[in-house]
């Protein structure tokens, strides 16, 4: 029966994804989602590529800011929870909303220069510096000239509080992995991966002791 | 060297825990164009043991991101699919240094990818190789082919002591140090007790019987060691305490669910419903994919026929491989009741019933 109890748990992981989520950011990942949403739509019409929607937490904001998304998971549960998602809140936008199962890398099928914003909310740091590479690479290539790729993610932490990060890492790890089904590590110098892309990081943003970034960066030509 | 044999043990020692290494491509030896392409997870104790075992051999190791789990149980619990093979496929580059486009992928995998859609998806097309990483020179020798021991899991006494070691040491480590605190002087014999009961579990597991007279035979059991218990302490509070917890460890022990541990049975607890593995015999063209993946050898090609049989169901996992591989959709899930779990659900949400077992599957 204690096997049940626990497989029940972790097999259940998409259904506390969220709270799991919340709960290891301390909350901060509902400011996170909000601010990624303003960066990736700032006004009505915008054609976004969100990477990675999960269950639909940064999608629903899009969609609420006018935006036409394509969503991008290779998890059928979190697909599924993230249509429910937007059909539970309403007003279904059907028409500026797109689903597709497939992984980040397979982004390179998609038609070149042909977004306004590449959204990566908390799913670069779950990937290998290989895959991260590829990834950025090819989500700028997608970007119209004057787009911008909103990325969002856990990070190192500078100075004193890098101490900090490392002495959470192993409870934070085993939280994260009980509530949220998720392993990632921090991404050691996220703005430097972008630029390597040839994208401008125009602005950037931390939260929970400098431990989660914010990167908005532009592709000017 | 030495770090090489401390990362063994320890990884040994605590191989529930994932270990993961870089995702990414390696070379073995000097590969060329021509060198074969051999794909396993990033669990760092697999990826030693199979460029271990590829010693003298000159291939292309593609380590594909699994949330550093092994083979079996990443493919089984949905870490290691079709995804992720693509995405080393790739990232890795390796499209611009090979003229073929053949992966040869690890049996055990077969239950998480789908070898029809990597080759939509990427070009690439799999072949399953054998089970153990220490057959794939002499598979790589044969020009791919499979001799039938390469297709079995074996769980051999070095594999199970292995599994003993893995339950026994984080277990030894947190009653041990439990025991120090409260009484330092039952530390030890707890310790002693883990390494114990955990050899006799892996080495002695399937020689147990089954059905009501096992259970008759694990409550005697239980019923001397508690009498054991009362002697050797003397009578007390402790010995009451020991008489009483003893038969419900013993009892848990011999009643758990060692599917994740063992290739000896499949789970019972998914539950209880009692899903089998059915062939639905007028789709069967003969393709042999169930045959060529099945790690426990419960299928047999029906002689003078094109067409296939399940002739050793009671040797069966559920690990849900052969469904998953089927091209003509030939195999599924069905309980006594008649109830059905078809093969797209399974290939979908990898509700294989090796790796989940919790799920409601009449939602899906």
């Amino acid at each position: 029966m204690s096997t049940l109890a626990l497989m029940r748990w972790l097999e259940a992981t998409p259904d506390r994804y969220d709270a799991g989520m919340r709960a290891i950011t301390l909350g901060r990942v509902t400011a996170l989602h909000d601010a990624v949403s303003a960066e990736a739509a700032p006004g009505a019409g915008r054609e976004v590529l969100e990477i990675g929607c999960g269950t639909g937490a940064v999608t629903r904001r899009l969609l609420e800011r006018g935006a036409r998304v394509l969503a991008l998971d290779q998890s059928p549960e979190m697909l599924e929870r993230a249509r429910l998602r937007i059909s539970a809140s309403g007003d279904a936008p059907s028409e500026r909303i797109r689903w597709l199962e497939r992984t980040a890398s397979e982004i390179d099928g998609l038609p070149h220069a042909a977004f306004d914003s590449v959204v990566l909310s908390l799913c670069l740091s779950e990937m290998s510096a290989t895959e991260r590479r590829f990834v950025l690479a090819r989500a700028s290539e997608r970007l119209r000239p004057g787009g911008v790729l909103v990325a969002a993610d856990e990070v190192r932490a500078r100075g004193p509080a890098r101490l900090l990060q490392l002495l959470a890492r192993v409870p934070q790890s085993l939280l994260g992995w009980l509530l949220a089904g998720s392993t990632s590590r921090p991404i050691p110098d996220l703005r430097a991966e972008i630029e390597a892309t040839g994208l401008v990081v125009r602005r950037e943003r931390r939260w929970l002791a400098d431990t989660l970034a914010l990167c908005v960066a532009e592709r000017t030509a | 060297m030495i770090g090489s044999a401390v990362r063994d043990l320890l990884q040994t020692a605590f191989r529930m825990a994932p270990w993961p290494t870089e995702a990414g491509l390696r070379r073995v030896g000097s590969p060329g164009r021509s060198s074969p392409v051999l794909l396993t997870s990033n669990y760092d104790l697999t990826v030693r043991r199979v460029e271990r075992a590829l010693r003298g051999v000159d291939a292309w190791l593609l380590v594909a991101p699994a949330h550093g789990i092994n083979v079996w149980c990443a493919a089984a619990g949905g870490h290691l699919t079709t995804h992720q093979v693509v995405t080393a496929l790739k990232t890795s580059g390796i499209d611009a240094l090979v003229d073929h486009r053949e992966l040869v992928v690890p049996q055990l995998a077969a239950t998480g990818i789908e070898g029809l859609q990597v080759h939509r998806r990427s070009h690439w097309r799999v072949r399953f190789g054998p089970v153990r990483a220490e057959d794939l020179p002499a598979y790589l020798a044969a020009g791919g082919e499979k001799t039938d021991a390469m297709r079995r899991v074996d769980f051999s006494l070095r594999d199970r002591l292995e599994m003993a070691a893995a339950w026994a040491c984080p277990t030894a480590i947190v009653l041990g140090a439990l025991a120090a605190g409260l009484r330092p002087a039952w530390s030890l014999p707890l310790v002693g007790l883990c390494a114990a009961l955990a050899v006799a579990v892996f080495t002695g597991l399937d020689r147990l019987p089954h059905g009501p007279g096992g259970r008759w035979a694990i409550a005697g059991v239980a019923a001397l060691l508690c009498l054991a218990c009362v002697a050797l302490s003397g009578g007390g509070t402790p010995a009451l305490v020991a008489a009483a917890a003893a038969p419900f460890g013993l009892v848990a022990l011999l009643t758990f669910d060692y599917s994740g541990s063992t290739p000896l049975e499949g789970s019972v607890l998914f539950d209880g419903q009692d899903w089998r593995i059915t062939l639905d015999a007028e789709r069967c063209a003969g393709v042999y994919r169930c045959w060529e993946v099945c790690p426990e050898a419960c299928f047999e090609k029906v002689a003078g026929e094109s067409t296939i049989a399940l002739a050793h169901d009671e040797r069966c996992v559920r690990c849900g491989a052969c469904v998953v591989q089927c091209p003509k959709d030939a195999l599924h899930f069905e309980d006594a009741t008649g109830r059905r779990i078809e093969p797209d659900t399974i290939r979908r949400f990898k509700l294989n019933l090796a790796g989940r077992r919790s799920v409601d599957v009449s939602a899906r």
